[in-house]
């Protein structure tokens, strides 16, 4: 027997992932789009208005970012979850079991495809918010380091796909499912600084803002997209690189661990 | 080498049943072999252990001589599966489904065989249809078809004809047939044991996680069964009620049961009758069903 690849399986089941979350694009894309277009017309134009920056940037430039990472994050997660839980769903998340795929090769595929979902959400509310940017201000929004910037959301969008894999495979119900978004990643989202800089807030909050790791995510990319940033940038990048190996870990012990019975 | 090996397989479900007790059989290289047993005795278990969807709480499963475990990726690609649950899916055409398995199996253009397959299991026409629109026998033709992609050396048949209709029930067994010709080693489990008689060479009988019997198929219907001989005599006058094997009477017509192993000669020398008032006779062998029943109730008495 000639020796098997290690690519090709990977790469189906990437092509997969991406061809599931293709399929019910206005779900995976326009739904999240949509909901990006929301928030700048409400808090960027709407309310942006009155709050009163006391820096060169508009507080539409500020929440820019944090939106873009907040759709990243949201849909790399959701990406990974909800495939994973439709194939609960459907029994054939047990396909995976008698496949000759490794885990390494499972936890990088989904992680690409949900990485691929979040990236086009991610860009096209990089788009939407420049036309709202460049109506209200009549300038473009030139990354200040790209390189930040896509360090940033590629990691982000990694770590979430691999929060989404470790949660959606321990679930044993829808339940679990959605109380894990309600209690957690919703609250961390929005108390993780898109909508404001932790500098206004009491130092009590402020400290423990500081333990959120939501927040470096956000600020990493406003640092990368305008230079500002409530923390240091490379500090950020070394917490997230960190937690994201942790993520990687958790995602292949619930790959060797979680439970593949039909709901 | 044995194409798969069972040794002291024990499955102990947490909070459940001791589905296993201490199995250990071996599958040659290239035979059907049918694993029957009743309801809940444990065959979807073993299987399931096979394809290491579940863990055994004790002894081990070698397939062509490699122990299987959720690391081993050799056996994964020895081993095809037909499991007893239909599985559904969600997005994608049953042509896509097939197509992203072979991938899987690091087969990259694979629509040939794909097509080789569908052809054979009647879902030619049904190949760009979702498989949420299938009806349950074609989701159960689809799981065949997603078990072979890659042609496995050994191929599992959790129950593959439930559900599946006469017409291509006959035909998926040629096919069976087919791919054991063409060198697959095949482990089936069916309560259709008409279909096990004609098709396996050995068959195991398990109960409650234990093995009762194993071997030939026609052995162990000689062991456990009797065959009826139907006499027609030539006329009303013979009695033949006093003969040791003697069953009952309608008219000229006399039924006995004897051994299976006795043969006709066997059974005139031995009741001494006439060969001139004999008209007629008919042989009614001992079926695997007749011989599954007698070894379950015996497993019971114990
Ligand atoms: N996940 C499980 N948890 C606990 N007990 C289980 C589980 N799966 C099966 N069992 C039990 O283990 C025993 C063996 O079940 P198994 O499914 O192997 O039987 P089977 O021989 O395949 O039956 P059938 O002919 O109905 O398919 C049964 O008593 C069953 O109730
Ligand atoms: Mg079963």
């Amino acid at each position: 027997m000639n020796k098997p690849s290690v690519f090709l399986p990977f790469w189906f089941l990437y092509k997969k992932e991406v061809g599931r979350f293709v399929r019910v694009i206005g779900q995976t894309i326009f739904t999240p789009v949509i909901n990006s277009f929301l928030y700048l017309l409400i808090f960027g134009v709407s309310l942006g208005r009155s709050i009163n920056m006391d820096s060169e940037y508009s507080y539409l430039a500020f929440l820019i970012p944090g939106l873009i990472m907040m759709s990243v994050l949201n849909n790399a997660y959701q990406n990974t979850a909800s495939s994973i839980v439709t194939s609960k769903f459907h029994g054939d998340l047990q396909d995976l079991r008698t496949v000759p795929l490794s885990p390494i090769q499972i936890v990088w595929a989904y992680a690409f495809g949900g990485l691929s979902r979040g990236l086009l959400v991610g860009v096209i509310t990089y788009i939407v918010g420049s036309i709202f940017y460049y109506v209200q201000e009549a300038g473009f929004l030139f990354p200040h380091s790209a390189i930040y910037l896509l360090a940033f959301l590629i990691i982000g969008g990694v770590s979430f796909a691999f929060l989404g894999i470790s949660v959606s495979f321990w679930a044993r119900n829808f339940d679990q499912m959605s109380a894990v978004s309600a209690f957690i990643l919703l609250p961390l989202t929005y108390l993780g600084g898109v909508f404001y800089s932790i500098d206004i807030l009491h130092p009590f909050w402020r400290q423990l803002s500081e333990f959120n790791p939501l927040l470096y995510f956000i600020n990493g990319v406003r640092y990368g997209l305008i230079g500002v940033s409530d923390v240091s940038a490379p500090k950020a990048l070394l917490v997230l690189v960190i937690s994201m190996f942790f993520l990687l870990a958790l995602a292949l012990r619930s790959i060797h661990r979680g439970h593949y019975t039909r709901w | 080498m044995h194409a798969l090996e069972v040794e002291s397989l024990t499955k102990q479900y947490e909070k459940g049943p001791l589905a296993l007790n201490n199995l250990s059989f071996t599958l040659d290289e290239g035979e059907i072999f049918g694993l029957l047993g009743p309801n809940g005795s444990g065959k979807t278990t073993l299987i399931s252990i096979i394809t290491t969807l579940i863990e055994a709480s004790s002894g081990e499963v070698k397939v062509f001589g490699s122990k299987v475990a959720r690391s081993n990726l050799l056996t994964k690609r020895l081993l095809g599966v037909v499991p007893q649950e239909i599985v559904s899916h969600g997005f994608f055409t049953v042509n896509e489904i097939l197509n992203f398995l072979s991938g899987y199996y690091g087969i990259s253009n694979n629509q040939e065989h794909i097509d080789y397959l569908l052809h054979n299991m009647g879902l030619y026409p049904h190949r760009n249809k979702k498989v949420s629109q299938l009806s349950g026998g074609m989701k159960r033709r689809l799981l065949i078809c997603k078990a072979l992609v890659h042609k496995p050396k050994l191929l599992l048949l959790d129950e593959p004809t439930a559900g599946v209709d006469i017409e291509l029930r006959n035909s998926l067994w040629d096919f069976v047939r087919e791919l054991n010709r063409n060198g697959c080693t095949i482990l089936l489990t069916t309560h259709y044991l008409e279909e096990a008689e004609c098709l396996c060479d050995r068959v195991g009988i398990i109960n409650h996680g234990e093995l009762l019997r194993l071997g030939k198929t026609r052995d162990i219907i000689k062991d456990f069964t009797e065959k009826e001989f139907e006499l027609e005599l030539a006329n009303e006058k013979v009695d033949m009620t006093k003969n040791p094997y003697f069953l009952r009477k309608e008219g000229v017509i006399n039924y006995f049961r004897v051994p299976s192993n006795m043969d006709f000669g066997g059974f005139l020398s031995n009741v001494q009758i006439d060969i001139k008032d004999i008209k007629d006779f008919k042989v009614r062998e001992g079926k695997l069903e007749d011989a599954f029943l007698r070894v379950l109730g015996d497993g019971n008495h114990e």
